[in-house]
């Protein structure tokens, strides 16, 4: 009944399933996002999260030595299809890292990255780089600066400007692996309030270890456990009636 | 006033100081100076290149030369020594080599940090310190039998055919009797010479950006050919510089090579594959002619000095320009 009115899910992962030499780091995970949501992907550590979301934009190919299976459609797409090229696929599906990874250029420079590797004409960058400054809630503090060298700002504001370069390729889907992680309470909850409104527009993803974290943010909850996905729902019912003794004990834990 | 040994170091009682109206004691000298002792060490490189500067300004008799002594014009006969010639042959060869070897570095470095399978990278980059490891005069003799010759008949006039455009090398000024020693071939030399610093580097420098920030660039659409344009030579561009720099200093210093290729002739270049001469070249073939002369020994000694001058000057312009990309990045200057 959640589903999305243009119908099906943005993204619809089956069987999916990661293989390393000896063992198996994904194993066949069925799980869709809809459009306009929110899914923390929460687990504990080595469980397999951060594989997971390294599969959804095809990052996980830059790993040697991995082998994924099952399928992945992006508006019924293959991501994975033969034909696919991977760099377009990250145009649609964007991605945030844990620590802020900002280049060493200016504010703007950062920002339009993306839209400088796609050829876009100048015009469409300055319009698209405002807009993903604004979108990200970096703006205000960056007007005035934005041919500063982006490592001179705060972390709390690189995290964020990492937000605003993958917002300015228009990306539909937006991966956020454990993005607050680094940051202090006061910037993590700037990025929070950011998550909040990002999800009105786009399919964000959110990796975290922070059960607080999934509770103030997400709609819906994956729980994986040892490579498996255990359990999956809205948020509400996943934190406080989780069906499985796994999930119980991971939520209460992280609770306590 | 003598204060107690404090309990709280625990490092015993200290000497008593003399008091206060008593001469500076000799002791107290010598304990300074005793205490400046682990840190002579780190001073020893300096004191090394002063004392070489010093004791060679000495044996160069440096005031009887004048001014004349960087003029053009060359006549050992006539006692005329003007050792720009040679400094211009050091520049000529030393340019272009650091040039090539650095695309070449740039190329062979980016290679293998970025599109390389790791194992094949793995069996591949060190062959880059065999490079380094062949003497000197191996490439000298090699490039004098093997190449220089194929120069001659093969790359210089093709060279002259391809860019007779440019001024100097056109194909008529191209000596039939150089049997290609000159300047392509010394260049070439010292090419391959300076390669393994600049690849060395320049590698190490693309090798020292975060693996987060080479997925970023990837996770942003951009092919990999951008994230190392874009990003990553950005990132390492303080280790990009410093490898020209360290390659100049490999490239203007070498001697033996050169010596062996260059054609060894006390007069400017008159055309792109003419021969020349070089400071470090010189000094090595000279020094028997030398022997004769004191006046001659001190020319020499005094070119080591400018050979000595120029490398420290761009190694000091190479040092502040890496401190000042680093303020930049970090103070966002
Ligand atoms: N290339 C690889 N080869 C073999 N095993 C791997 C590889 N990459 C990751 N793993 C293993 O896969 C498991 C899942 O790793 P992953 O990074 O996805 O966990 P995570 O849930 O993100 O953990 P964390 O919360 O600590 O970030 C870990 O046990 C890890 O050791
Ligand atoms: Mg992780």
């Amino acid at each position: 009944m959640s589903a999305a009115l243009d119908g099906g899910p943005v993204l619809q992962v089956r069987g999916l399933t990661v293989r390393a030499e000896r063992r198996t780091l994904l194993d066949r995970i069925d799980l869709d996002f809809p459009a306009r949501s929110l899914t923390a992907v929460i687990g504990a550590s080595g469980c397999g999260k951060t594989t997971f979301v390294r599969t959804l934009n095809r990052m996980v190919e830059l790993t040697p030595g991995l082998t994924v299976s099952g399928s992945i459609r992006y508006h019924g797409q293959d991501i994975y299809d033969r034909g696919v090229d991977p760099v377009l696929v990250r145009r649609r599906i964007g991605m945030v890292f844990q620590r802020p990874t900002v280049f060493p250029m200016s504010v703007f420079e950062n920002a339009a990255f993306g839209l400088r590797v796609a050829h876009e004409p100048e015009a469409e960058i300055d319009r698209s780089v405002t807009d993903a400054l604004a979108r990200a809630g970096l703006w205000d503090e960056v007007k005035d600066e934005l041919d500063r060298p982006a490592l001179a700002l705060s972390g709390g504001q690189q995290q964020r400007l990492c937000i605003a370069r993958a917002l300015a390729v228009h990306p539909s889907v937006l991966l956020l692996d454990e993005p607050t992680s680094a940051l202090d309470p006061i910037a993590t909850q700037r990025v929070e309030t950011t998550m909040r409104h990002l999800k009105e527009e786009l399919v964000l993803i959110l990796v975290t270890h922070n059960v607080g974290q999934a509770a103030r943010v997400s709609d819906r909850v994956a729980f994986l456990s040892a490579g498996r996905l255990i359990e999956q729902g809205p948020t509400a019912e996943m934190l406080e009636r989780p069906r499985d003794p796994l999930t119980q004990q991971f939520v209460s834990g992280r609770f306590a | 006033m003598t204060e107690p040994p404090d309990p709280a170091t625990g490092t015993g009682p200290e000497p008593v100081p003399p008091p206060a109206a008593a001469p500076p004691a000799r002791r107290g000298w010598l304990r300074s100076l005793g205490r400046a002792v682990p840190y002579l060490p780190a001073a020893a490189p300096a004191a090394i290149v002063v004392a070489v500067a010093i004791t060679l300004l000495l044996a160069s008799g440096f005031h009887n030369f004048g001014w004349d002594f960087f003029g053009l014009k060359f006549n050992s006969d006539q006692g005329v020594w003007g050792v720009g010639v040679l400094i211009v042959g050091s520049f000529l060869t030393a340019v272009p080599a650091l040039v090539l070897s650095m695309l070449l570095g740039l190329g062979i470095a980016i290679a293998s940090t970025t599109y390389l399978p790791r194992a094949l990278a793995r069996v591949l980059d060190p062959t880059v310190d065999l490079l380094a490891g062949i003497p000197s005069v191996v490439y000298g003799i090699w490039a004098f039998v093997a190449v220089a010759p194929w120069f001659g008949r093969v790359l210089n006039p093709w060279l002259a055919s391809h860019l007779a455009f440019v001024p100097g090398f056109a194909a008529n000024s191209i000596s039939p009797s150089s049997e290609g020693v000159g300047l392509p071939i010394a260049i070439f030399v010292l090419t391959l010479m300076a390669l393994p610093i600049t690849t060395l580097l320049i590698r190490d420098a693309l090798r020292s950006v975060p693996r987060d920030l080479w997925e970023s660039g990837l996770a942003l659409g951009a092919t990999r050919w951008e994230v190392v344009r874009r990003v990553a030579l950005r990132h390492g561009r303080r280790g990009v510089w410093s490898a020209a720099f360290l390659g100049f200093g490999r490239a203007i210093g070498e001697t033996v090579a050169v010596a062996m290729v260059i054609g060894a002739v006390d007069k400017l270049p008159s055309n792109a594959y003419d021969s020349t001469w070089t400071m470090a070249a010189f000094m090595f073939q000279e020094l028997d002619a030398a022997f004769g002369s004191s006046r001659y020994l001190e020319l020499l000694a005094e070119l080591g000095l400018v050979l000595l001058a120029i490398t420290f000057a761009v190694n000091l312009i190479g040092r502040r320009l890496v401190a000042h990309l680093y303020a930049e990045e970090v103070a966002g200057l």
